[in-house]
This record gives C-alpha cells, sequence and structure tokens, in this order.
C-alpha cells in the first residue's frame, strides 16, 4: 500500500478515533478557515460521540439474504403527519432567540428520529435535518438533491412558520441493500 | 486482521470527509464565487451546486448513496440554526458540512453518505 493511502488512513483513523463532547451534537473539532479575496470559507465535522474506540470495527461481511426489494416500504404519509405534529407541538408559542432554538433544533431532530425508529421499517436508514431561521426581511433558499435509488429510497419534509420563526424538516429514508 | 489490512478495509468502504470538502469547496466557489445576492438566480444557484456535487461525488465510484442539501440565505442579520439526527451505520456512513459566505449571502451546504 502506498505511502501517500497510509497517511490518509491514518489521519482518518486518528479524526474518528477522537472523542467529542457527550451528549449533544456540536460541530466542532476541525475547522479549516480560507479566505479568498471577498469569501471566507469554513469546513466542520460533525463528531458523533460514537467513535470511542482506538480501531474501527472490520467491515462486516453480511451474508446474502436474497431479498430484491423491502418487504415493506417506508410510510411517507405518517411520517408527515409525525413531522407536523411534532413542529407544531414544540414551536407553536415560541419566539425565535439563538439559545433557545439552538437547543430546539437539537432536541426537535432526536425527537423525530426516536418517533420513525418507533415506527420499526426494516432495513432503512434514516437522516433527519431541522433548520429554524429568523423572519426578518431576508430571502431563503433550500434545496436538496440525492443520488440514490428512487424506487426504493424516499423522504418526507414539512415547514412551520409563526409569527416569529419559520422550521424545516426533512426525513430521507435510504434502504439498506 | 492486523492492523495493515484494517486501514486498507477503512479507506475503501468508510466515507471519506476530505475528498467530499475538496468537491463542495469546488462547486460552491466555482457557482456563487463574486456574485451578489439576487432573488431571481437563487434557484438556479441551488440547484448548480447541489448538481454539480452529485455528478462529481459519482464519479467517485464508490458505494455510497448521497444526500447533498444546499441553504442560501441573504445576509441580513436573521438567525438560522440547523441541525441533524441521523440512524445509520457509524463505521462506514458520514457526513460533511461546508459553510461559506461573502458580503451578500451565506451558503450552507451538507452532504450525508450512506453506504449501501
Amino acid at each position: 500500500m502506498s505511502d501517500f493511502a497510509k497517511e490518509k488512513a491514518a489521519r482518518l483513523l486518528k479524526k474518528r478515533g477522537s472523542v467529542s463532547s457527550l451528549g449533544s451534537h456540536d460541530v466542532k473539532a476541525k475547522e479549516t478557515a480560507g479566505k479568498t479575496k471577498d469569501s471566507i470559507s469554513t469546513l466542520s465535522y460533525i463528531e458523533e460521540p460514537g467513535h470511542h474506540e482506538d480501531n474501527p470495527r472490520p467491515t462486516v461481511q453480511m451474508e446474502n439474504t436474497f431479498q430484491l426489494a423491502p418487504y415493506r416500504r417506508f410510510p411517507v404519509l405518517t411520517v408527515n403527519d409525525i413531522l407536523k405534529d411534532v413542529l407544531s407541538s414544540y414551536l407553536q408559542e415560541e419566539k425565535y432567540e439563538a439559545e433557545l432554538c439552538r437547543q430546539m433544533t437539537k432536541t426537535i431532530s432526536e425527537v423525530i428520529k426516536a418517533r420513525v425508529k418507533e415506527l420499526m421499517v426494516p432495513r432503512y436508514k434514516i437522516v433527519v435535518l431541522i433548520s429554524i431561521g429568523q423572519l426578518s426581511d431576508q430571502n431563503m433558499r433550500i434545496g436538496s438533491r440525492c443520488l440514490w435509488d428512487s424506487s426504493n429510497d424516499t423522504f418526507s419534509s414539512h415547514s412551520f412558520k409563526n409569527s416569529s420563526l419559520f422550521a424545516l424538516a426533512n426525513v430521507y429514508a435510504v434502504y439498506f441493500e | 486482521m492486523n492492523l495493515h489490512c484494517k486501514w486498507i478495509l477503512y479507506t475503501l468502504t468508510a466515507f471519506d470527509a476530505d475528498d467530499v470538502f475538496g468537491i463542495i469547496k469546488e462547486s460552491v466557489e466555482g457557482t456563487m464565487g463574486g456574485n451578489i445576492f439576487q432573488q431571481n438566480r437563487v434557484d438556479q444557484w441551488t440547484s448548480n451546486v447541489v448538481e454539480l456535487c452529485l455528478s462529481q461525488l459519482s464519479k467517485l465510484g464508490k458505494p455510497f448513496k448521497y444526500i447533498v442539501t444546499c441553504i442560501i440565505m441573504q445576509r441580513n442579520g436573521a438567525g438560522l440554526q440547523t441541525a441533524s439526527s441521523c440512524f445509520w451505520d457509524d463505521t462506514t456512513d458520514g457526513s460533511c458540512t461546508f459553510k461559506w459566505e461573502n458580503e451578500s449571502m451565506h451558503c450552507i451546504v451538507t452532504v450525508f453518505g450512506l453506504a449501501i
């Protein structure tokens, strides 16, 4: 194996092996800031508290299931209702405040993930994305594209607005073949 | 299995944030570098950024499914919070977030990679 590849692997292992703060998914660890003429860019890794081991688990070889498609599809409409429910119950009366909304985004994403997990749809991986923003005279566009198998994978989305803030919740469900 | 083999397996099968960072940076700076926020062009910019990212990511040829999200917001002093929570396999799946700004707007691009 070449030296370059070895160094890269060692760097990746080191990053994965580092432990972040307990309890919250704060964006921290590595921030590389680059300045070009009139713009600033930063990169952050999302360090999850799960990476505690010094050596990563070697990839598990799964046995063939001979299953071509999921037995049970992901229930998009049920998840839509869950999103509507959670967003309106948590945010109906709230005003936008930086600290409160920071905690709120984390809490809401955990709650939605837990409720979708309760549906127990087998072999589906879930990604929940929440954005809460202040309503002022700004313009904003949020878009996403996915490279996946459209016959099995799907997403669900809901947006909520009150007098001082707006919230967007996206749930992506990806089938694990 | 010795450590050497573990490294090989790990790099071949895990989500590599370094590669992805380079790809996102090029797409964002290529599409939006030097531009001012214009409402009628934002639509086109988000599509461009996301599609460029996706096509470069698929050229990597790794056995991954990708989700790319892009947020473009005008700089007006308003606040925005974003959080994500994922139910996946820690050893093989990962995400990478890239923030970019100039004097008139903010752009946040997140890439999630899930192993097949």
